[in-house]
């Protein structure tokens, strides 16, 4: 069976350091994986590869069967995955609405008027802040943005990285049910995280990886039982 | 105090100030999406008045076929210098070179390179000389209003800014090219996040600014009733201090330094001999990155 995401053996990099030592996983079309690990083990840069921001040494990713490695960015994101990026990468300077606009790339008239519309419904916050500078909101507002943009380009991937970092716990608890409700819609989810405990109850299959490869993957809910998992990244006490 | 002649010198320079004007918003519109010096504007601006020259001395025809033949080789002077001098220098994908150190210097000498070439080409098609517009095609008929008389260019300069004006306005505020330019200029790794062609996009950066040059060109010549291969020159350096002291990247900053430019220039020539007025916008230039570093209008590092 064919997934919609599959990654196999990804090589990455940059200068002398080899980042990606050979990462392979799945992403079932609808579904959520999210790929944990501590910092500096190579999620970003894999989530960066993905999107065509780096460049792949070697490995393939394929989307529903049609390689995608080393597509440049824009033609990857027409091909439908979108990415909500390590620190936002907002347009600081521009409106709430632009940034929409944007993210929504071509398309215009009535089904963008529409897409706007669901968007809007989902980030109540963000209709009050539309002709804001998207600087001046706060880093939760920042976020459901960030993850807004993304969903404006209609993706069949939705690429998630550290959603949850610096906001707090309450923030937290709603970009996690965010990401449940857009599961809801069809699209899946690939979802990299340092909150491991809030990101297992999410998601479907999870991945543990470790300076550069996956040293560990299965069933989200094994996953959130394995000793192993609770002692190096739920803090060992968790039911 | 505010007699005649010094109300005329403000209008004089308040026309040569919107020149400055048209050419400073092509230095930053590039500035905001490269983060580099585009030394060849200038080139594009001398150019753009050739070319609306040669066109005048073979057909004369009408002042907007003029200038709307001068756009479009504005448009193609752009398109070239970017392949040429910019495009090389960015092979690399990934977002650290796009705003490296290294790709900047680098593409501070190949904008150089092709300005120089394209002067020498210009001096050696055409002469070193200054080349009269042809009489017929001047702008510098004189128009008296009471004391003041004013020139028919004059005129021309201030329509044509404030349609490029307002056309660039709409272009980057209702336009998906122009919000693909702003968002690049932004935030260049969130532009290839929502999917922009950034490639395209810088193409497209240097085709509108180019385009606002070379007008500026052919408004210069027809005022001033002549063209020469070293006329982009001066004004191409004082736009660069208008965009400097504008603060770098904001538009409506460089436009009004630039009006201030050419004004303070004008008011100056009642004070000093006409040499010296050129040392106003140099020591602008000095007094701007001594006392505000970040320009006039820069404090917040705000971007087009």
């Amino acid at each position: 069976m064919t997934h919609l995401l599959e990654i196999r053996d990804l090589r990455v990099t940059m200068g002398p350091q080899p980042i990606l030592q050979g990462v392979s996983l799945d992403v079932p079309a609808g579904g959520i994986v999210t790929v944990l690990g501590s910092n500096g083990v190579g999620k970003t840069t894999l989530m960066r590869a993905i999107s065509g921001v780096y460049k792949v040494g070697g490995g393939e990713i394929r989307l529903d069967g049609t390689p995608i490695t080393n597509r440049t960015t824009h033609d990857i994101v027409r091909l439908g995955v979108c990415q909500a990026p390590e620190g936002r990468q907002i347009f600081s300077s521009m409106t709430v609405l632009e940034n929409l606009r944007l993210g929504a790339g071509p398309r215009g008239g009535r089904e963008y008027e529409q897409d706007l519309e669901r968007m809007l419904g989902l980030f109540p916050r963000l209709r009050e802040r539309l002709s804001q500078k998207a600087g001046s909101l706060s880093g939760g507002e920042q976020q459901m943005l960030c993850v807004g943009r993304a969903l404006m380009g209609r993706p069949r991937l939705l690429l998630m990285d550290e959603p949850s970092l610096g906001l707090a716990p309450k923030l937290v608890r709603q970009i996690f049910d965010l990401v449940a409700t857009i599961r809801e819609t069809g699209t899946a989810i690939l979802l990299v995280e340092q909150n491991a405990k809030a990101a297992l109850r999410v998601a479907d299959q999870a991945y543990v990886m470790e300076s550069g490869r996956i040293v560990l993957q299965g069933p989200a809910t094994e996953l959130a039982e394995d000793p192993r998992i609770r002692a190096a990244y739920l803090g060992g006490h968790v039911h | 105090m505010f007699d005649a002649f010094f109300v005329q010198q403000l209008v004089n320079g308040f026309s040569v100030g919107l020149v400055y004007a048209l050419i400073a918003i092509g230095f930053t519109l590039i500035f905001g999406v490269l983060n580099v010096v585009n030394f060849a504007h200038g080139e594009v601006y001398m150019v753009g008045a050739y070319a609306g020259v040669v066109l005048i001395t073979a057909w004369a025809p009408p002042l907007i076929a003029v200038v709307l033949f001068v756009m479009a080789v504005g448009a193609v002077a752009g398109f070239g210098l970017e392949r040429l001098a910019f495009k090389p220098f960015r092979r690399f994908q990934d977002e650290a070179s796009l705003k490296s150190k290294a790709m900047r210097e680098a593409t501070l000498l190949s904008s150089l390179a092709v300005s120089i070439i394209v002067r020498e080409v210009v001096e050696k098609v055409f002469g070193g000389a200054m080349r009269p517009v042809p009489f017929e095609s001047q702008l510098t008929d004189p128009v008296q209003i009471g004391e003041l008389s004013f020139s028919t260019g004059q005129f021309v300069i201030f329509g044509a800014a404030v349609a490029m004006f307002a056309g660039l306005q709409f272009l980057l505020y209702r336009t998906r090219i122009g919000l693909s330019i702003r968002a690049v200029a932004n935030n260049p790794l969130g532009a290839k996040y929502v999917g922009i062609d950034t490639d395209r996009t810088i193409i497209a950066t240097f085709v509108v600014g180019s385009v606002m040059g070379a007008v500026a060109g052919i408004l210069v010549a027809l005022y001033y009733g002549s063209v020469f291969p070293t006329m982009g020159f001066a004004p191409g350096v004082k736009a660069f201090v208008a965009m400097v002291m504008g603060g770098l990247s904001s538009i409506p900053g460089a436009v009004i330094c630039a009006i201030f430019l050419g004004l303070a220039e004008a008011v100056a020539t009642e004070f000093l001999a006409q040499g010296w007025s050129e040392m106003i916008a140099y020591g602008f230039l000095l007094l701007t990155l001594i006392f505000f570093p970040t320009g006039l209008f820069g404090g917040a590092r705000d971007r087009v």
